[in-house]
């Protein structure tokens, strides 16, 4: 028994050296340096809750990233999860190359964190790119979608749309786990496909909308590649999110100790809504075997 | 006893002498600095029995990778760094390699002055590569289509600019201003008229007044309300792109700009077939006092002071700086050298390029006040900007942009009292 147990922790041991030295020491050395003031080349110095007061008292960057950010999350994830439920919708469907489209649809998550996609979105967006090129065919006047502060965090909140494949891919999942008796029978009794998807569809697929909420919420929180690349949180910080700003302080500014008091007001921000979501799905989210269904 | 003799008999054999180190080196740039300096580190580490691994990037997020690497104590044995980031990483001269202490570095290639640029708290902790300046880069192609001469005076710059957009079409700009461009237009323009650098290096404070910002702020503003300058909002519609991968300036359209001239390569090269880019002095106003230059050693070379084998490392500097290899190898992908030695041989060898030395005489030529390195530190630039970038789209005046500046650049300052 003692052998076993030393060779399991023998095998959990990788994984556990690695949550503890990449994840654990750094997760809690920020915690230590967000009250410190470190510039990364010389030793960090304690000024208690310094970092904290100077954030929510004086620093109008933070709170115009603040807002830049919830906005972001909040247009996001419903976007993304209303997106990703309609395509798996419809690819549940039995159709010819649906196999294809189901790869074709998935692609964008898989490319979508990428440097090069950011890039050639920065194209497709650009005063003579695709999408101005194809909105001229209507007699539509070019838009300026980085320059002008509304269009541009639009604009980048469409990239995190488009990556829809992973939520997608989910939600087809559950879509296909549901019992098609129900659906024969919601037929027999005159349902319209609408009365189903609302009354069978929705209700029975909740864990896994409240799943994707949850894994797309805080990936939301975390975006950082699109608007640093696309755009640099400009123009007039109307993408600048809190990542970035993190990043800037950090690594541009070397206020290491500033930048991890912001990471940390993310981090409880992200914690609250988590929980939030929790408590709320008590009221939303069935679970096969629920005694309310 | 015996044994004491032997270690110090080995110890005393081995002093002096350079083991085979594996080494890295990382640099910032385009092209064809990349293929250079991978070739001058093959051509020195055959020579000196080293092997050397090649670090390099685009200057964006050079900064940040390079931050990280310090502060865990990982940057490369051999660094190329950013001059005015020099009292970031090295404010007392400790943060890399004394090069006076390793023997394999001759010193005697540089001037006194050079090395002052290069020397604190009685450390050299870096070697200059050599010296840069921004010129002005004209496409005399484009001007000479709308049958316009270069201009050499701002009332001229924007007499240029009028003509340019009737002549060829309102989608033409003479300039370009966007990012750091914009701001050192402005700077330029703060130092033609008042004679000072941004920072006072008896105060340690801005030499400008509130009034001289906003004249240099406003002056801007007129460049992007003659259309001589695209403005910010139409220059943010293309996303976050450089200069040179924009088809309006490989095909003209962007008829100039004011850059290093040392990177007149990478602004040249991306050129449409037929269209050539020549370096121009500082264009001069009415009442200026000065040219203005801006003039600062441009990129220096540091040895990391966490290298294992210093020496090897300070081999292989001398050798890309100083020895016939690595001179050849990089040639002018960094501007003319600042080593008397390898701009001797380049020039006789006539291999530099002529548009790069023109560019550089240019620099060396000019005049204008010692350029502080606060003018490039990240914080003091990126609030300049923020600050422009409200003024571009209206939301504030010359005048308060000017005391926002003035007031967030102190503050910066006052840090380094």
């Amino acid at each position: 028994m003692t052998r076993s147990r030393g060779l399991g922790l023998a095998y959990l041991s990788p994984y556990i050296i690695g949550l503890m030295v990449f994840t654990m020491v750094p997760f809690l050395a920020s915690l230590w340096l967000s009250f410190t003031d470190y510039d990364l080349m010389s030793a960090p110095v304690w000024t208690g809750l310094d970092n904290y007061i100077e954030l929510f008292t004086e620093d109008r960057t933070f709170r115009r990233s603040l807002w830049v950010t919830l906005v972001y999350v909040f247009v996001t994830v419903p976007l993304k999860l209303g997106f990703a439920l309609f395509i798996a919708y419809i690819l549940n469907y039995k159709l010819r190359f649906i196999n294809l489209f189901r790869t074709a649809f998935y692609v964008p998550s898989i490319l979508g964190g990428s440097i090069a996609i950011a890039v050639l979105w920065r194209y497709i967006f650009a005063t003579e790119g695709l999408v101005n090129m194809f909105l001229a065919q209507f007699g539509v006047e070019p838009i300026n979608w980085f320059g002008d502060p509304t269009n541009a965090l639009f604009t980048i909140t469409l990239l995190r749309c488009w990556q829809f494949g992973s939520a997608m891919v989910i939600f087809l999942a559950a879509l296909q786990s549901i019992d098609k008796s129900l659906y024969e029978a919601a037929a027999i009794d005159g349902a319209s496909k609408l009365h189903s998807f609302v009354f069978i569809t929705i209700p029975l697929i909740t864990p896994v909308i409240f799943f994707n909420l949850i894994m797309q919420m805080v990936q939301a929180f975390q975006e950082f590649n699109g608007p640093y690349i696309i755009t640099q949180g400009g123009p007039l910080k109307s993408t600048y999110l809190l990542p970035l700003y993190i990043y800037d302080e950090a690594f541009r500014r070397f206020d290491m100790g500033y930048a991890s008091a912001i990471a940390w007001v993310l981090f409880v921000i992200i914690m609250i809504l988590t929980l939030v979501a929790f408590w709320s799905s008590k009221k939303w989210v069935f679970y096969a075997g629920d005694k309310r269904s | 006893m015996k044994l004491m003799t032997t270690t110090a008999l080995v110890g005393a054999l081995c002093a002096g002498t350079v083991q085979a180190a594996e080494l890295r080196m990382s640099w910032w740039g385009g092209d064809d600095r990349h293929t250079a300096t991978q070739a001058g580190l093959e051509a020195c580490g055959a020579k000196h029995g080293h092997e050397i691994s090649a670090e390099f990037t685009g200057f964006d997020g050079y900064l940040e990778k390079l931050t990280t690497q310090m502060a865990g104590g990982t940057e490369a044995d051999i660094v190329q760094v950013n001059w005015p980031w020099m009292p970031l990483f090295s404010r007392d001269g400790t943060g890399f390699a004394d090069l006076a202490t390793l023997e394999a570095i001759d010193l005697s290639q540089w001037s006194e002055a050079q090395l002052a640029a290069t020397t604190e708290g009685g450390h050299v902790h870096a070697l200059p590569v050599s010296t840069s300046g921004r010129v002005f880069f004209f496409n005399t192609t484009t001007l000479a289509e709308a049958g316009i001469e270069p201009p050499t005076t701002w009332e001229g710059f924007f007499s240029a600019a009028a003509t340019l957009r009737e002549t060829m079409g309102e989608e033409y700009r003479l300039f370009n201003a966007v990012k750091e461009t914009a701001q050192l237009l402005v700077t330029l323009h703060a130092v033609q008229q008042t004679g000072k650098d941004l920072v006072d290096p008896e105060t340690n404070r801005v030499a400008w007044s509130v009034e001289d910002l906003a004249d240099a702020i406003a002056f801007y503003g007129r460049m992007v309300e003659t259309g001589a300058v695209m403005s910010m909002e139409d220059e943010a519609a293309e996303g976050n792109v450089n200069l040179y991968e924009k088809q309006a300036w490989s095909q003209g359209r962007i008829a100039g700009s004011y850059e290093w001239d040392s990177t007149y390569n990478k602004y040249a090269d991306p050129l449409a077939e037929g269209q050539v880019i020549d370096s121009f002095p500082p264009l001069m106003t009415e009442g200026a006092v000065t040219e203005g230059i801006y003039r600062k050693p441009s990129m220096v070379f540091a040895v990391s002071r966490n290298a294992d084998d210093p020496e090897a490392a300070a081999q292989i500097l001398n050798c890309l700086l100083n020895e016939p290899e690595g001179i050849d190898a990089l040639g002018d992908t960094r501007g003319v050298p600042a080593s008397a030695v390898a701009a001797e041989r380049l020039i006789e060898a006539g291999t530099l390029n002529p548009e790069i030395v023109k560019a550089s005489n240019i620099v060396a030529e000019a005049e204008g006040p010692t350029v502080s390195p606060f003018n490039e530190h990240p914080e003091i630039r990126s609030d300049f900007l923020a600050t422009m970038e409200e003024y571009a789209y209206g939301l504030l005046d010359a005048q308060d942009a000017a005391e926002i500046i003035i007031d967030n650049t102190n503050k910066v300052l006052a840090k380094f009292d």
